[in-house]
């Protein structure tokens, strides 16, 4: 019962917001052709360092193009639904329209999570898996169905990763009201999963592992869908899938321990 | 003459102000300028490292070094935001106001772009010290392949403002064409030597590359401060193409502007 009802409203959610895009759509086919562009730019990346040299630590082209699509696939999948979630968020605590949210008879926390889908985001997951899957099929000539599952998995639970540090952050807002360019931090730091982990040294590894867990988010997914001695260990995977789970608890305590401190607008 | 330079102290005096009081979303917007010199470095060296001889296109690792901490400075004195933010301007109605006044707006953007230099360096000028800390550079470079390289510098930065500004014209005709923007900046990358240095570049893109004036905007200064263009004859130059390359950017953008205020059509209040 209660999951019919969730379920049917993030296909409501869905449909006011495919709605409303019919309404922007040359906006839409623009951003369409820039994330079109980034990938051009990334592809042109991977060529530009492999005319130089067989393989950097370890990966090579081929592994290189999976990394690709596979950080094409996570930004276009944390722009359908989690940043544009967020800043919403940010945007209600800071005008005080989140009372509105607080007293529908839903969940609060799954509320604030659904109700800004941008599905056109699609686009850059369709062809960062494509660029993905090409560059296993480079690599061992057939299309990696074996890995797919652990692959999705690893998939889900760098979201999930994501998700949760966004809710920390949207929740920090209750305290700080002008963190709205946290966003740009986020890129920021995203911006140094492009490239696999292991280029990095010792010091740099460890921190975004540990205290920034970026490799759970691009390369750990990339090594899960590349076969081979590359592919990563069951241990890495299990580690990811702790964490997933463990920053969904935190953050939703730390939600709700913000929310306890949320006085409203007209405070 | 007069009434430039004193509206342009002017606008430089408020732009300061304003960046002064959002310093610290600024500050966010200068970490980008940071990181991906940084990130870029990692890949760079990591690869010269797999190689054999340890080198890759004529770079060591402390070359790389070198390389990108110049190329951190170089982006950030250069940085030009124009191609993004004049359609904005135009959509928001905003340019209308501007247009009244007696000086052309192209001023008012350079001081702000000035000020956001100026403001940002007490965040930036440490990161960069830390940097060099961390990464322990090669440099060859003698004391007057600096000066000129800080020359290069200046040169480099009006030419992408200049340049950035000429092709964000584009808006007056299509005012939502955010690609346009993207478009200019991943090129800059590209054949400027900020994703790689131009030694790297496979065939095509070399040659694009020595076509383009993207190189003088980050891979010719760079070059130069780090020591690897030796002679002075070279240096002078590549200084020489910067100036022929902006004047004939600032011919481009008298003829563009006039064409595009006459097609000028405000959006909105």
């Amino acid at each position: 019962m209660r999951y019919m009802r969730a379920i049917r409203l993030i296909g409501l959610f869905t449909k006011v917001n495919i709605q409303n895009l019919a309404a922007y759509r040359f906006d839409m086919y623009m951003r369409i052709v820039v994330s079109i562009l980034h990938l051009i730019s990334e592809l042109i990346g991977v060529y530009i360092i492999f005319s130089n040299t067989q393989d950097v630590r370890g990966w090579k082209w081929q592994h290189m193009l999976v990394l690709v699509g596979v950080y094409r696939t996570v930004a276009g999948g944390i722009r359908i639904a989690i940043v544009p979630n967020m800043r919403k968020l940010l945007e209600d605590i800071r005008e005080g329209t989140l009372d509105f949210v607080l007293l529908k008879p839903v969940n609060a926390q799954f509320l604030v999570s659904i109700r800004e889908i941008v599905i056109y985001r699609a686009v850059d997951v369709m062809l960062g898996l494509s660029i993905a899957t090409y560059g296993c099929i480079k690599l061992t000539g057939q299309v990696p169905v074996a890995q797919a599952i652990v692959f999705t998995a690893t998939l889900a639970a760098g979201f999930m990763i994501v998700y949760g540090v966004w809710l920390m952050l949207g929740t920090l807002c209750f305290w700080f009201v002008r963190v709205q360019n946290i966003e740009m931090v986020f890129w920021n730091v995203f911006e140094a999963g492009r490239f696999p982990i292991d280029i990095y040294r010792e010091s740099v590894r460890w921190t975004l592992t540990y205290l920034i867990p970026l490799a759970f988010i691009t390369t750990v997914p990339a090594r899960a869908l590349i076969s081979g001695d590359m592919t990563a260990s069951p241990s890495t995977v299990a580690w990811g899938f702790g964490l997933a789970v463990v920053m969904l608890i935190v953050s939703n305590r730390f939600w709700r321990y913000g929310l306890r401190h949320y006085s409203g607008a007209s405070a | 003459m007069r009434v430039i330079v004193r509206s342009f102290a002017a606008f430089l005096r408020a732009a300061v102000g304003t960046m002064l009081q959002y310093r610290g979303e600024i500050i966010l917007w200068a970490i980008w300028g940071l990181i991906n010199p940084a990130v870029l470095y990692a890949i760079w060296s990591a690869a010269a490292e797999s190689n054999v001889d340890q080198t890759l296109a004529g770079f060591s690792r402390g070359q790389f070094a070198a390389y990108y901490f110049c190329i951190m400075i170089i982006g950030h004195f250069t940085t030009a935001w124009d191609a993004y933010e004049l359609g904005y301007l135009i959509r928001s109605g905003s340019l209308s106001s501007q247009l009244l006044r007696p000086i052309l707006p192209i001023w008012s953007a350079l001081a702000a772009n000035m000020a956001y230099k100026i403001t940002t360096l007490a965040f930036v000028g440490p990161m960069w010290a830390l940097f060099f800390w961390i990464v322990r550079p090669t440099f060859d470079a003698a004391p007057w392949q600096i000066v000129l390289g800080i020359v290069a510098t200046m040169l480099a930065g009006l030419l992408n403002f200049l340049l950035g500004y000429v092709v964000a014209l584009v808006s007056f005709w299509s005012p939502k064409l955010d690609a346009v923007g993207e478009a200019y900046f991943g090129i800059g990358m590209v054949f400027g030597g900020r994703f790689a240095p131009l030694a790297a570049l496979p065939g095509i893109l070399y040659q694009a590359a020595y076509i383009l004036p993207f190189r003088w905007m980050y891979a010719f200064p760079a070059e130069l401060m780090m020591g690897k263009i030796k002679t002075p004859a070279e240096a002078l130059s590549g200084l020489t193409i910067q100036l022929v390359w902006l004047l004939g950017i600032v011919f481009v953008f008298r003829f563009g502007w006039k064409a595009a205020v006459r097609h000028y059509s405000a959006v909105s209040g």
